[in-house]
């Protein structure tokens, strides 16, 4: 051995420790997944990211039913947007009672006691603004200049200007649903971190309507092609709904623009009232020609656990297997009526005859009428409004996840906004108005026997004739506020309305809900509160 | 003495390779070694004259002396000093023979391992503690960190368990929200990276650690305070735990031919307690009471369903080892045998290990390689499916077995969602099981630089690989698949993992004639690369019942493929000091840069640097009188402070990226259906969490060690939390973001004294005893700049789909349940309706009504305090140890009892489910709030663990036999299962603990 010998070791050691101080880059980029950097070399990703902004209302996440949830936090199930919706708008109400006492604070909605923890609420807040964001992000990415920087050919061009048109659609749908449950929310309409500022509800209400009104033309017309889209018949109906609760939103009432904007509707010739009611809730109801937007779900392609699954499965229990609407064994023993909604059906008055045959969904088979308890689902009558079966009877397209779209907006509702606009002064014609309420009791009684006479076509009508027809379909809540029959001074009150069996008179305040305490946190004392919470 | 030999040839060698020089005074050559075990000592001071020189960690030293006599003297803490003579000419090396040193003071003269390197126990400035083989826990050990629980202070170790089961570590409480709080794992100088902790991909409920056979550890080390840790700054924040497995050094031992080991046990394990379920009289009489319409489910049988899914866990282990060494290499090799069974069926764990060590010392002992790997494979068997909550919720009243079944197992007719599956079923047609195989290995090599004496450059070089095949499948035909709509599912997923590391530094300790004291430089650089892939496939509605190995021909409706790649690196720079004077002054500082590519560049370093000092008073003069009155051995104090950092979490926060949706989670367009586009949740700004650590500590030790212990007080701060709160609604493509958020604190005191008894000597009863008393408290002491935020956390809750239980709340401590606070009368809770909820629960906000403003925090699962205690008793060939712990404020909730504590949930669904035996008790007839009622007191005592050898000589062999029991015995006023529920502190239905009896033999020929 010789002095070389440590030249080897002494040399391979200072090299090493030359090469080591050289390597400082710390830059390790993403390799599974694509980035904002490369997705839209694909020009499929237009339109595989516009399904995302519709899919902030349909699915869950990126994975059928469940396991790569949008949300965090909250079961993914449970964050469902139609879901949250639906809790949210019939809970409260006589529609429906949840017997869940397990699910934390989702029976405070039951019984009129939530707080702004309310885990429900919020996270439907997130789910809300979380559409708000995804159509954000997609306008954001979709601008000319982007468009152009990166090459995209006239036509997907062109193509792209609608799908713009219907990002900005779903957000200032989810926008109507903020301003409608929660009132004072930002306006959000770009990326960025910064905390926007809290808007009044007036606010809200005038940029969902200037948005509607920017965007109605360039919304193509509603065809079977088109089915589960953003169409100007959607964009109609909706603006119904705003003006026929602008009284509500802004203290300024618009019937005039609802009868207007239902009209536009009814008009366009491109909707018919399905022959048979059921049609729009069954496993088929993508066929019904009544459907003007849907939030649409299928057994196959498009999992998750709310929406219709959630409806569905939450209807049967007890002495009902499921079989009957589609899902064999299935039943999750949730949703019942409170006794006012069995009312609305079993009751024989003059403007109700007896023969509904849309009292045929109700179940009553071992199943008390009234609820002394909440969380027993034996007690309170059964709904099987929606089901995973066809319109001729055969199962979906799978057994657990169900087939069935959630129609958030139908032909018949245009025609009792029509009416009861033309009833509060917004002019039209009352003989239209009547003939269209008498169209929907043609149907409900399969013949005239439901008809009903000039003079019988008051409000109150509209209010149990909507509750009828629009039963579980996510609108109780806001009819109620619009009739002065929810929070405040109201002569209907229903069983465990303010938190007792017996039903008493709750708060004004409750005509909203509170913004989630978890967002006033995280504004750093820049949003208030609504009042009352 | 042919050893000496050996040892001789090799000092010649270097003596040889020694450039000589004219003119130049004499050298003394020599090692320094134990008197009693002649092992090698580091770290003594020898010194001549003036000039003074330290032994290495072979125990060697070299010391020029001007030509003629003089004294040399060796000194090393907890050692008595020698003198001896020596002569020697000019231009003479003189070699003496091995200095025997005789130990004064036990322990401090002890080679404890530390990040970068080693020191001698009495040096070390920090919170350390080492334990080693005759410390271990005794018995059957799945996972090496088990070998350590509850031995030594500040250090939880909480198992889940399972065979190989999931461990969680904290040392001194958990220090982060959202990234991980387990430590840092070091093996044999490799850190074992990646975001679970144990550096491995984690296989579900199993430990990733758990591939080392702890019959192959040495010793294990914990760097409990920050200063101790910060030499590893990013990953330090949770401490560092270093595991050093069993080698044979190159000439320890020499030309002794090979050793063969060889120890054996078989074990038996039984469940301890299960949960307290009603009786099928019990459940008769409650149906008849409560459900009359459930009357006609009720079946004649009268079945225990735990008693039907539990069993004795048999496991038998055996391990060969053999070793040797000659002058210049050392090997081991080792070959376990790992069979454990759980108590509830399916559940398992084989594993067959590998280990490899190997030292060879070249260029005359200049270079030291060393290389260890190791090697596993274990198969894991799962609960294929809720076995132990189906145990306890199937009607008792029901029988097992039903001919006319298409499983010839009994279920609830009708394919009903809400029917309890038959756990039986589940247990013999499901399966779930895991292959993996895991290697850990690296090379060190430590070279002795020439012409600047101390000067040593190490480079390690390392890898780990893990390949997990996790395998589920469930035949079309059990009920349960019928029920949830899969008919029939199989999983396939083949997870692979590669951790590179690659460091390189040079340690400098100067000779003692440079400067005043000792002084001792580190310094150096660290590459960490991670890549990891996760494919798997999943199918479900399986046509017909194919078995679990089925290859092929699935005729399947719906596949669903996932792949995910992940990458990340670490870039270090690392750099410490020590510097000891006189043995009584004694200053360590270290800093260490990180540079992670889980932060994005402008937020991708960060330093970490610590201080730490040590004056050793007893070594003071004016000491010496009172050192003698007192029997005072040794008397420290420490004082640290220290910075570390945590960056366990997920990577790519900062990368927009999109990710599609599978097949099942599409939109329908029309006629047809667009798989769907995430852009993902980003945040630019995240960055380092960091902890800042203080930490003041007392060793001492009188009778000359017979008594020794420490006294340990900290606090640490960590700022920037890695924090998943709630943002703004529509500011980022989520509604949690992860951020660098808010504030915790950890303070704490630890006590641990070691007393030797009795000394017994070679006939008499020896006895020693350890105890260890640790408190930490925990406090998120802010979140957001107004305070306000509150996060829900741990796990979610069963019963109330997807709840949870537990908060993060500013003031409050992490984890802390969040509950409504029941109203009892004459000592029982108050059962009250849905409309007259104000009976039994607090309005805490006064307004009228019970609902979730009236949540509050109360309490939390960490213990407050943990006490333990260790003896090890010898008479004669006998030996008997025992190990004793107790927590003192931990809480549970017992979510067992809060979700079937109702007689309400026999309508909840169409057969009645059984209750928990707590509804007997309550009498609550609907589903209550969660409250804290079932916040349950999880303090406990628990006799860990007793074992007993005889050590004996058979035909020039030595051997052992022993037998061993564990979880012997607990007292808790708990009334789950098990109030060490886990990490989290909620027991839904957790697997029962195992008590196992253990009796085996080992031989060394």
């Amino acid at each position: 051995m010789n002095l070389r010998a440590f030249k080897g070791p002494a040399a391979a050691a200072a090299l090493f420790f030359l090469a080591a101080a050289g390597c400082t880059d710390t830059t390790v980029a993403p390799k599974s997944t694509v980035s904002d950097a490369n997705v839209f070399a694909n020009p499929g990703a237009y339109q595989e990211f516009l399904a995302k902004v519709y899919a902030g209302f349909a699915a869950t996440g990126q994975q059928g039913p469940a396991g790569s949830a949008d949300l965090a936090g909250f079961d993914e199930g449970f964050s469902q947007y139609v879901r949250l919706y639906f809790e949210l708008q019939e809970l409260p109400t006589e529609e429906a009672m949840i017997a869940w006492g397990g699910d934390g604070d989702l029976a405070d909605l039951n019984r009129f006691v939530w707080s702004s923890s309310n885990g429900y609420s919020s996270i439907f807040y997130s789910r809300v603004f979380y559409a708000v964001s995804l159509a954000n992000a997609f306008l954001f990415q979709t601008t000319d200049d982007k468009l152009d920087s990166r090459g995209v050919s006239a036509t997907l061009k062109a193509q792209i200007h609608t799908y713009r048109a219907e990002a900005r659609f779903l957000r200032a749908f989810a926008y109507w649903n903020a301003l409608d449950l929660f009132g004072n929310v930002p306006i959000i309409t770009t990326v960025s971190n910064a905390t926007p500022p809290q808007v009044t509800r007036d606010s809200v209400y005038r940029f969902v309507v200037n948005e509607l009104n920017a965007v109605k033309d360039s919304l193509p017309a509603s065809t079977a092609s088109n089915y589960g889209r953003a169409t100007t018949q959607a964009a109609h109906m909706l603006l119904a709904e705003l003006y026929l609760n602008a009284g509500v939103y802004t203290g300024t009432q618009n019937y005039a623009g609802a009868l207007t904007e239902a009209s536009e509707v009814i008009g366009s010739g491109a909707f018919t009232l399905a022959s048979n009611y059921f049609k729009n809730f069954t496993a088929d109801n993508g066929t019904s020609p009544e459907i003007i937007f849907p939030i649409t779900e299928d057994g196959v392609h498009t999992r998750n656990y709310g929406s219709t699954t959630f409806i569905i499965h939450a209807e049967c229990g007890n002495t009902l297997d499921g079989s009957t609407i589609g899902i064999p064994g299935q039943c999750w023993w949730g949703l019942r009526l409170k006794p006012q909604a069995d009312t609305f059906y079993y009751q024989t008055t003059a403007d109700h005859p007896a023969g509904d045959l849309r009292a045929t969904a109700l179940y009553r088979t071992g199943q008390t009428l009234a609820i002394s308890d909440p969380f027993n689902f034996g007690q309170g009558t059964l709904l099987l409004k929606y089901s995973n079966k066809t319109s001729t009877g055969a199962n979906g397209s799978d057994p657990y996840f169900v087939d069935t779209d959630f129609p958030v907006f139908r032909l018949a509702e245009a025609y009792l906004i029509y009416a009861e606009a033309n009833l509060r002064g917004g002019g039209g014609s009352a003989v239209t108005a009547l003939g269209y309420i008498n169209a929907l009791r043609d149907r409900a009684y399969g013949n005239a026997t439901g008809e009903i006479t000039v003079g019988q076509l008051t409000l109150p009508f509209i209010l149990n004739e909507r509750g009828r027809e629009l039963i579980w379909e996510a609108h109780r809540r806001t009819d109620l506020i619009r009739f002065g029959q929810f929070g405040g001074a109201a002569t209907y009150n229903w069983d465990w309305k303010g938190g007792n069996q017996a039903g008493a008179a709750v708060a004004a305040y409750y005509n909203l809900y509170p913004l989630p305490a978890s967002q006033l946190a995280a504004a750093g004392g820049q949003y208030t509160q609504n009042t009352g919470y | 003495m042919k050893r000496g030999r050996y040892v001789i040839s090799a000092l010649l060698a270097v003596l040889w390779m020694v450039p000589l020089r004219a003119q130049e005074p004499g050298r003394v050559r020599g090692r320094v070694v134990d008197d009693a075990t002649k092992q090698p000592l580091a770290a003594a001071t020898v010194t001549i004259g003036s000039r003074a020189a330290q032994t290495g960690t072979d125990g060697l030293f070299v010391l020029a002396m001007p030509a003629g006599s003089d004294s040399l003297r060796v000194r090393l803490l907890g050692y008595a000093p020698v003198v001896q003579a020596v002569t020697v000419e000019a231009g003479q090396t003189l070699v003496v023979p091995d200095i025997g040193m005789t130990q004064q003071a036990v322990g401090l003269s002890e080679i404890v391992v530390v990040g970068y390197g080693q020191q001698t126990a009495g040096d070390i400035t920090g919170a350390v503690k080492q334990l080693s083989v005759e410390d271990f826990n005794v018995g059957n050990i799945p996972t090496p960190q088990a070998l350590i629980q509850g031995k030594i202070a500040g250090v939880e170790v909480v198992d889940n368990n399972e065979v190989g089961g999931g461990l969680s570590v904290r040392i001194r409480g958990a220090t982060s929200v959202n990234a991980s709080s387990d430590p840092l794992y070091v093996v044999d100088g490799m850190p074992v990276g990646g975001t679970n902790a144990g550096g491995g991909m984690s296989t579900n409920g199993r430990d990733p650690l758990n591939f080392i056979n702890p019959n192959d550890i040495e010793s294990i080390t914990v760097l409990k305070d920050a200063s101790a840790a910060a030499i590893y700054g990013a990953n330090a924040a949770n401490g560092v735990v270093i595991i050093t497995t069993k080698s044979k050094r190159a000439g320890a031992g020499a030309g002794q031919g090979a050793t063969i080991e060889y120890s054996g046990s078989f074990s038996a394990a039984s469940a301890v307690k299960f949960e307290n379920i009603l009786s099928a009289a019990q459940f008769r009489a409650a149906v008849q009471a409560q459900d009359t319409a459930a009357l006609k489910y009720l079946g004649s049988a009268n079945t225990d369903w735990f008693d039907q899914v539990s069993r004795t866990g048999y496991g038998q282990e055996h391990n060969v080892t053999v070793s040797g060494a000659g002058p210049t290499s050392g090997y081991r090799l080792s070959f376990g045998l790992y069979n454990q069974k759980g108590v509830i069926q399916t559940l398992s764990q084989q594993r067959m290990s590998l280990g490899f060590n190997y030292d060879q010392r070249l260029f005359s002992d200049r270079l030291d390689v060393r290389t260890a790997i190791k090697g596993s494979r274990t198969i894991d068997g799962f609960d294929p499916g809720g076995i132990v909550g189906s145990a306890a919720q199937f009607a008792p009243t029901q029988p097992v077995y039903d001919t006319s079944s298409a499983t010839g197992f009994y279920d609830w007719p009708g394919n009903v969602l809400t029917a309890t599956n038959n756990p039986l079923e589940i247990a013999n047609l499901a399966q779930s099981q895991a292959t993996s195989l895991r290697s850990l290995g690296n090379i060190q090599a430590d070279y002795q630089l020439p012409y600047i004496q101390g000067l040593k450059a190490s480079v390690n070089v390392g890898y780990d690989l893990t390949s997990i095949t996790n395998q589920y499948f469930a035949p079309a035909n059990l009920d349960a698949q019928q029920k949830n709509g899969a008919f029939g599912s199989w999983f396939r997923g083949s997870n692979y993992q590669l951790n590179t590391v690659g460091e390189g530094y040079l340690n400098y300790a100067a000779p003692l004639n440079v400067v005043p004291g000792r002084i001792d430089v580190t310094a150096g650089y660290s590459y960490t690369t991670l890549h990891a892939e996760f494919p798997g496939v999943s199918l479900d509605s399986l046509s017909n019942s194919l078995g679990f190995n089925s290859t092929g021909n699935f005729r399947q409706s719906t596949a669903r493929p996932q792949m995910s790649v992940v990458d990340s690196k670490l870039i270090s720079f690392f750099g410490r000091v020590n510097y000891n004077l006189n043995d009584r002054y004694l200053v360590a500082a270290s800093l260490r840069r990180d540079g992670s590519s889980r932060f994005a560049t402008t937020n991708a370093w960060g330093n970490f640097p610590s201080v730490s000092v040590a004056w050793r008073i007893s070594s003071e003069s004016f000491m010496q009188d009172l050192n003698r009155m007192a029997s005072i051995s040794d008397l420290k104090l420490r004082a640290a402070w220290a910075t570390t950092g945590n960056q366990s979490f997920q990577d790519y926060l900062q990368y927009t990226t999109f990710q599609v949706s599978d097949a099942q989670s599409s939109v329908q367009f029309g006629n047809s259906f667009v798989p769907t586009l995430r852009p993902s949740v980003i945040n630019t700004a995240i960055k380092w969490e960091s902890t800042k650590s203080w930490n003041l500590g007392i060793d001492f030790g009188i009778m000359n060690q017979r008594i020794s212990g420490a006294l340990d007080w900290y606090v640490k701060n960590t700022s920037d939390l890695i924090f998943t709160v709630p943002i703004v609604s529509g500011t980022n493509m989520s509604n949690l973001l992860t951020e660098n958020i808010g504030n915790m604190r950890n303070t704490g005191l630890e006590l641990a004294v070691s007393a030797q008894i009795l000394r017994g000597g070679a006939n008499g009863l020896g006895w020693t005893a350890d105890f260890t008393v640790s408190h930490n408290a925990n406090k998120l002491t802010h979140i957001s700049a107004n305070g306000a935020y509150t996060v829900r956390a741990g796990p979610t809750i069963q019963g109330g789909v997807g709840q949870y239980i537990e908060i993060n709340m500013a003031g409050q401590p992490i984890n802390s349940f969040y509950v409504y606070q029941q109203k009892y009368r004459n000592g029982k809770p108050i059962y009250a309706p849905a409309d007259s909820l104000l009976n039994a629960y607090v309005d805490q906000n006064h307004d009228g009504i019970i609902n979730s403003a009236d949540l509050r925090p109360y309490h939390d699962p960490a213990p407050k305090w943990i006490l333990t205690h260790t003896s090890n008793l010898t008479f004669r060939h006998f030996d008997l140890s025992l190990s004793l712990r107790a927590w003192l404020g931990n809480y549970v909730y017992n979510n067992v009892a809060a979700a079937n504590g109702y007689y309400g949930r026999f309508t909840d669904g169409q057969y009645p489910v059984n209750l928990d035996a707590d509804v007997l008790k309550t009498g609550f007839l609907t589903t209550q709030k969660f409250s804290d009622y079932y916040v349950q007191d999880g303090s406990f005592l628990r006799l860990d663990n007793v074992a007993l050898g005889y050590n004996f000589t058979y035909r020039g062999s030595q051997m052992r036999l022993f037998a061993a029991v564990q979880n012997v015995l607990t007292i808790t006023g708990y009334r789950g299962v098990d109030p060490t529920a886990g990490i989290n502190g909620v027991d839904n239905n957790i697997f029962p603990r195992m008590r196992t009896v253990t009796g085996g033999l080992s031989v060394k020929l």
